[in-house]
């Protein structure tokens, strides 16, 4: 239908600013917590696992740059994927009082996070130039391919589930769960080199695993993965968000009535 | 799918256009839910919100859509809207929508006022560039300069509907879709919206209007569309549409009222049946005493009503024909039909009969002894027969009164007995007041 909604591009940008806003609207030091609630579960995490567990010593001399690294992408997908997956949900005035294209509510929902992500980029500068390393082009350049891979698999995510959680509200309570499974399934408190080699290729099946690997041995120790799984990755990311617009454009269109 | 070439007088078309609802008997919001219900098999309704419906709106036409609660009015407009997927049929719209059905939607309280007119206009479809220019001219018609930059939570709740209908009318569409919108606002605020509503039908916008009053139907709209149960009844005049939903509430409240008697009758056998079984249950002594006391009620209560001079037994309302009737017609015949019986030997009998205004007033008040025709003794009813009942809509009641030779001997007296409701169509459901009184305004003959 012709619904004169020529400006998406405005409407998702308007949506997603406003949530930025409105997520830090009460809190004393506002925006500057979207860089500190990161930080201060790198620096836990970091403590435990490096004073305790001892990986530096264990031929990861920069682990404390590989977990922030690893944190942070970590930290964008499960920020992402959950505003994505209630994205309809909470703005459900949008979904039932108006008619605006759908995708740009769950756009929108997860380009938040995907600000927050970059203002911790910013953090993540300031740590490489604290460590003294400089990563190579190529690691930078492969690094900003993850980060697209990753957003891919968040709105793919967001395409197939927020229009079922209008239906099953047990979805945030499944996947809450799984978040915390994925951290742990995913080399990111653990170099990957501390796992058996066999195991290794298995917890590399994981995308987001294969991601988050991939881009902080990128950056920090110049190890790339082989082109062709790289390609596999790229290809199936590809094939499962075309996958996930054609359910969502199936699944959003009794979205109001459900909710 | 915009088709501006292909009839271009034409601003949307419906063709055969249905809806069905299911509606789970228990919210299935649960994976479990979902779950077990795959084993219960019939743990839904279905609802046909929409049954083959097929009309066209012209460009520029104020298009009415009435109909009670249910009738499936608001699921059309949110179909037109784009909020809700037809299951069949097709819709061709030629024109920029309005996609809205509410004002201020995404409207957040922890934002400034001129936050929430950017959110609200870019969701309404506005670019920034557009917003910029049109601003001073939102803020202007909403009168809120001095609170723009406050937060909305702290504006009271007409200021903030003030501000939505500021944006939303300046969001500018073609086809404007508006559903109960003139609810909101305080009186002046309202005028103002009725000046716009003007100005969008000299600029020849289309607008579809969802309302339960008839009467803003008729003063506003060119052709209406009557919904009953999902389907079309009517469609035509908004006029003759507006007067015919005006009839079929009529009937509707008729058979409200039947019912209600029926279900108070039935309530009182109930009761009785009740009183009986509950005696039966008492036994011996108790069962004798209760006994005596239920029959030494009855004759009290039958020696109250002999000492009695006369009684009211029944009072109804009748149309021009006989038949009992509550709900009337400005300007249709009534009688009011008065049954009585007398107990005791009296000489003529008076009757009285007064009508209020539910909400406050004397309507008027006759009786037969200052209208001389008393009633004698061999009558056992008496009809109070009104040619043209002047009344205009509303709720109106009945006290009737029996008494003697004079005023003073008061035999009985029924207070509020009886209710009824008047409608009126055409000219006389917009007139203000109680009475329709022949009426004329004259000129000085020098025009």
């Amino acid at each position: 239908m012709a619904l004169g909604h020529e400006n998406y591009k405005e409407l998702v940008l308007r949506l997603a600013i406003t949530d930025f806003k409105l997520r830090y609207h009460a809190s004393v030091l506002g925006y500057v917590w979207a860089i500190l609630k990161p930080l201060l579960l790198f620096t836990i995490l970091n403590f435990v696992f490096s004073s305790i567990f001892n990986f530096k010593n264990s031929g990861t001399p920069l682990y404390s740059l590989e977990l922030l690294t690893a944190l942070l992408m970590f930290n964008f997908f499960a920020e992402g994927t959950t505003a994505g997956l209630a994205s309809l949900l909470s703005k459900a005035q949008l979904v039932t009082k108006i008619y605006v294209p759908r995708w740009t509510i769950v756009l929108a929902s997860t380009l938040n996070s995907f600000f927050v992500f970059l203002a911790n980029m910013f953090v993540l500068v300031i740590f490489f130039a604290i460590y003294e390393k400089v990563p190579s082009i190529g690691g930078v350049l492969l690094f900003i391919l993850y980060i697209i891979l990753l957003y891919i698999l968040i709105l793919s995510f967001s395409f197939i589930f927020s229009p079922l959680y209008v239906r099953f509200r047990d979805l945030s309570m499944i996947w809450e769960v799984c978040m915390q499974m994925l951290m742990y399934a995913a080399p990111i408190v653990y170099p990957l080199s501390l796992i058996p080699e066999n195991l290794q290729q298995i917890i590399l099946l994981n995308p987001l695993a294969f991601i988050i690997h991939f881009a902080k041995q990128g950056l920090i120790s110049d190890h790339f993965a082989k082109p062709l799984n790289l390609a596999i990755l790229v290809i199936s990311c590809i094939a499962i968000f075309i996958v996930s617009i054609f359910l969502f454009q199936k699944n959003q269109r009794k979205v109001a009535e459900n909710i | 799918m915009e088709n501006s070439t292909q009839k271009p007088q034409i601003a949307i078309s419906v063709k055969n256009v249905s809806k069905t609802f299911i509606i789970p008997h228990d919210k299935i919001s649960t994976l479990r839910g979902a779950f077990t219900s795959m084993f219960n098999k019939k743990d839904h309704d279905v609802l046909d919100a929409l049954k083959d419906i097929s009309f066209e709106i012209k460009k520029g036409e104020f298009f009415g859509i009435i109909g009670r609660n249910g009738s499936g009015k608001s699921t059309l407009l949110k179909i037109l809207a784009g909020v809700y997927a037809h299951d069949t049929g097709s819709i061709e719209i030629n024109g920029a929508i309005s996609p809205f059905l509410e004002l201020g939607i995404g409207f957040n309280p922890e934002l400034s006022g001129r936050d929430n007119i950017y959110l609200n206009a870019t969701v309404l479809g506005l670019t920034k560039k557009q917003i910029d220019k049109k601003f001073d001219s939102i803020v202007a018609f909403s009168e809120l300069e001095r609170f723009i930059d406050q937060k909305l939570k702290n504006y009271s709740s007409g200021m903030s509907v003030r501000l939505a209908f500021s944006v939303s009318i300046h969001a500018n569409r073609d086809i404007l879709l508006m559903d109960e919108v003139l609810a909101v606002g305080d009186v002046n605020f309202q005028s103002k919206c009725l000046n716009e509503f003007n100005k969008y039908k000299e600029m020849g916008k289309t607008v579809i209007l969802v309302v339960h009053d008839v009467g803003t139907i008729q003063r506003y709209c060119d052709r209406a569309m009557l919904l009953r149960n999902g389907k079309i009844e009517m469609i035509g005049k908004a006029d003759e549409v507006g007067n015919e939903y005006i009839y079929q509430n009529m009937s509707d409240e008729e058979k409200r009222i039947k019912r209600e008697q029926e279900q108070e009758r039935i309530g009182f056998e109930k009761e009785r049946i009740q009183v009986e079984k509950e005696a039966e249950k008492l036994k011996g002594k108790e069962l004798e005493e209760e006994k005596k006391r239920i029959e030494n009620e009855k004759i009290k209560l039958e020696e109250e009503r002999k000492n009695k001079v006369a009684e009211i037994t029944s009072v109804e309302f009748l149309d021009k024909s006989g038949n009992v009737k509550n709900v009337f017609e400005t300007g249709e015949p009534m009688g009011i039909k008065v049954d009585f019986k007398i107990h005791r030997e009296v000489k003529l009998l008076n009757f009285g009969i007064g009508m209020h205004s539910a909400i406050g007033g004397c309507i008027f008040g006759y009786n037969t002894q200052i209208d001389k025709s008393p009633v004698y003794r061999n009558d056992n009813f008496v009809v109070l027969s009104i040619d043209e009942l002047s009344l205009l809509k509303g709720e109106y009641f009945i006290n009737v009164t029996c008494f003697g030779e004079v005023a003073e001997h008061v035999y009985d007296f029924k207070p509020k007995c009886k209710i009824l409701t008047i409608y009126s169509t055409g000219t006389a459901n917009k007139h203000g007041g109680f009475f329709l009184i022949k009426h004329e305004w004259k000129k000085p003959l020098t025009n």
